[in-house]
């Protein structure tokens, strides 16, 4: 075991190396950035010796140039911008010139909370859903799931979340949820429940938008995991020995299907954090995607850089962490 | 005891032995509802490559009258001012009908005349849709002409003008002053109008050739990456197996919509541009399922004959061992097809795909207004279903296939 999470430790070292590289260079070789003086005043009017004090900061700050104003050959950008990350000095930004790492301390909680949620939301239907469509396997029930869930996954997120906001949220139909945000204004002076209540409030449309889609995935490959259970030899003994049906089903064949999900849960962390600049964009909410976004539109490239940097490492962690977690579920499984 | 001898091989057999991929597609379009979806997506594709003839403000001819001095003439606005992607496209079209036709005709033939007669016939329309495809390319030519045909001919100053079905282009607008905005559908416009007086119908027709365009060719570029790579990882194994996973790695260690998002916001919002790059970051899927199949079949008995007879290792690869591993890569082609129709669409509502004026689904939506104040549902229904509808057509196929290839499922009907 140790001698495994070792060996995926170090093979993370390369994948991090050329993430790291791929991030460096595909903002270094972004046209019009390397020279351009006017990417960084964001758009105030200075004098011409402010502009370029605050360029010579900006090339210093991007390792463009050593303390003599000598420029800096490519690889030596690189290894530098990579010490000063692995030191934690993350970017500033340039909209709202602030760390990144601030801004992503700020935003990181929203999000999470956000996906946790409507991660359990995705379970508790999925898992069901997978259970009882695995029992009655070609019958009418199966297949109006199996449709109904892929017509789910097709249905644009774009599309259904406005028109949910603009049906439910628009004083022009019906103004039953808020449009925007997660907190009314006057947080300051709610009870904990109370609060929390409001909170709930705010997230019932988000959560209905981020959830609809994820169910056939998994409901589909937990059907699959049960049906192959069922086949196993394992099941034939139980059923021999005298178990009944649902003792065989929950003790023995869920639970090993169970294992599966390990796997899943940890393949769909990255795309819970990719789909919520969708819904964080429509229903206004402050998280990361919305952050990546309107980082996109400002071109604020060093934000940009660093967020894809702290998801994708946290995405790499995630799937050491489900890989160790199989390990331990899972004592059949070796990693020869 | 039972004669256990195999007939003699001149005897003719009951039935015709079935090549797999034929048994494969009888049991694919087995289900009425595959059949509806090939068929919506063969008509979309029709309308994306012949849309300037369903869809434009310009006659396809019309007479001009005579005037003192000139003679009546006529003239061909609608052809004349196709631009070099229309005519690329119309290429395109008359090759693949071209190939249709000659695959139609050769059907009786025995295999290998028939193998023979359509790789000929392959190679010399590519190669001629090629050659008018660059010279066409070479002789570039935007749309420009802007004459308001339908004003003239009410007013008589050309004659016998036939418009096409839809007779909008997709960025004419009705002007400011008749305040033909937001409209309902009307007898006008059969869809009403958008925010900037423009036939919602037309957009919606020419948004096809955005969805479609961006579908199948950032699935190509990601296939030819995909395919590549896991093939000569699974083949090889060893340090390239190491070297090539951990570039998927590296790739699929950023959220896809991350990473377009990024790329999208350095490299620009041009068309092709979001082609290659829903390509580019796409690829990782096709190359673990490819590499996974290579390493099953590459001790396969037929993989060392063909490596014994010292063919060439492109032959082996892509000739010999790629259609047998194939399968799970077609599967997830679907469903990636889906996903770039979507991707797509989602950058054009956020307004970071495709520019205005080009119509695509996705900034038609993000026209329907702010969902939050004025919503007006019925511009974002036609886009809205049109998305869904392909995305669920192309899912389904996917599945289907998934199914039609499972050896599980194979005795059941």
């Amino acid at each position: 075991m140790t001698t495994y999470i070792i060996r995926r430790l170090l093979l993370m070292i390369p994948t991090l190396l050329g993430m790291t590289f791929m991030l460096f260079a595909v903002v270094r070789f972004a046209p019009g950035l390397t020279t351009g003086g006017g990417q960084f005043s964001a758009g105030i009017m200075q004098s011409r010796q402010a502009q370029k004090q605050e360029q010579a900061i900006m090339e210093r700050r991007l390792h463009l140039v050593d303390k003599n104003g000598h420029p800096i050959s490519l690889v030596m950008q690189y290894i530098l911008w990579l010490k000063s990350t692995c030191e934690g000095h993350l970017g500033t930004s340039i909209v709202y010139q602030e760390p990144v790492l601030t801004l992503i301390e700020q935003r990181l909680p929203v999000t999470l909370t956000i996906n946790a949620i409507a991660m359990a939301v995705i379970y508790l239907v999925s898992i069901p859903g997978g259970l009882i469509t695995a029992l009655n396997q070609g019958r009418l029930i199966d297949r109006g799931y199996g449709f109904l869930s892929l017509a789910l996954y097709s249905l644009p997120v774009i599309w259904l979340g406005s028109t949910v906001l603009g049906f439910l949220a628009n004083p022009q139909y019906f103004n039953w949820f808020p449009s925007a945000g997660l907190h009314s204004t006057n947080t300051a002076n709610m009870t904990f429940f109370r609060y929390i209540a409001d909170y709930l409030y705010h997230i019932v449309l988000p959560i209905v938008c981020s959830v609809y889609g994820g169910f056939a995935f998994l409901s589909k490959q937990i059907r699959g995991s049960i049906l192959e259970n069922l086949q196993q030899d394992y099941v034939r003994t139980a059923r021999a020995k005298g178990l009944s049906g649902t003792t065989v089903l929950t003790r023995h064949v869920f639970r090993n299907s169970l294992l599966n999900l390990i796997t899943l849960t940890g393949m769909s962390l990255p795309g819970l954090l990719g789909g919520s600049v969708i819904i964080e964009q429509i229903f206004s909410i402050n998280g990361m995607g919305r952050l990546a976004y309107t980082s996109t539109l400002a071109r604020d490239l060093p934000v940009i850089q660093d967020l894809a940097l702290v998801v994708s490492v946290l995405t790499l962690l995630s799937y050491l962490a489900v890989d160790i977690c199989y390990h331990l579920a899972d004592p059949r499984v070796t990693y020869g | 005891m039972a004669d256990l001898t195999m007939p003699p091989i001149d005897q003719p057999l009951l039935y015709a032995p079935r090549p797999y991929w034929g048994w494969v597609a009888a049991r694919l379009f087995r289900p009425l509802l595959v059949r509806m979806c090939t068929a919506y997506l063969v008509m979309l594709v029709l309308i994306a490559l012949f849309v300037p003839l369903i869809a434009n403000g310009q006659p396809y001819t019309c007479v001009i009258p005579a005037t003192a001095g000139h003679a009546a003439a006529r003239d061909y606005p609608l052809f004349r001012d196709l631009s070099s992607i229309d005519w690329i496209l119309l290429a395109v079209a008359a090759a693949l009908a071209a190939q249709g036709i000659v695959i139609f005709a050769s059907r009786r033939l025995a295999r290998p005349q028939r193998m023979m007669r359509r790789r000929i016939s392959f190679a010399i329309i590519a190669g001629i849709t090629i050659i008018t495809g660059s010279l066409i390319a070479a002789l570039h030519h935007n749309r420009l002409d802007a004459t308001n045909y339908r004003s003239l001919a009410r007013h008589g100053l050309i004659t016998h003008a036939v418009f096409p079905p839809v007779p909008w282009g997709y960025a004419e607008m009705e002007p400011l002053s008749k305040g033909l905005i937001n409209q309902l559908p009307s007898h006008r416009h059969w869809l009403g109008t958008d925010g900037d007086g423009r036939d919602e119908l037309s957009r919606l027709l020419w948004g096809a050739r955005i969805a479609m365009g961006v579908g199948f060719v950032s699935q190509i570029i990601a296939l030819v990456m995909g395919i590549v790579l896991g093939a000569l990882t699974g083949y090889f194994g060893g340090v390239f197996d190491i070297i090539g996973m951990r570039l998927v790695e590296m790739v699929e260690s950023i959220p896809t919509f991350f990473l377009i998002l990024t790329f999208v916001a350095i490299y620009g919002r041009h068309i092709l541009d979001i082609m290659v790059i829903i390509g580019v970051t796409g690829w990782t899927g096709y190359a673990r399922l490819l590499r996974a199949e290579f390493f099953r079949i590459r001790n396969l008995d037929y993989v060392l004959a063909a490596q014994g007879s010292g063919m060439p290792l492109w032959r082996v690869l892509f000739k010999h061992m790629l259609p047998n591993g194939i399968t799970p890569v077609l599967v997830s082609a679907g469903f990636g097809m889906a996903g770039a129709v979507t991707i797509e669409a989602t950058l054009s509502y956020l307004g970071v795909g495709v520019q205005p004026p080009t119509a695509s689904w996705g900034s038609m939506l993000n026209s329907a207004g702010n969902p939050a104040t004025v919503f007006r549902w019925w511009q974002a229904l036609g886009p809205g279903m049109l998305i869904f509808i392909t995305v669920l057509a192309f899912n389904l196929i996917a599945e289907s296939l998934r199914d039609a290839i499972d050896p599980t499922t194979m005795g059941r009907r």
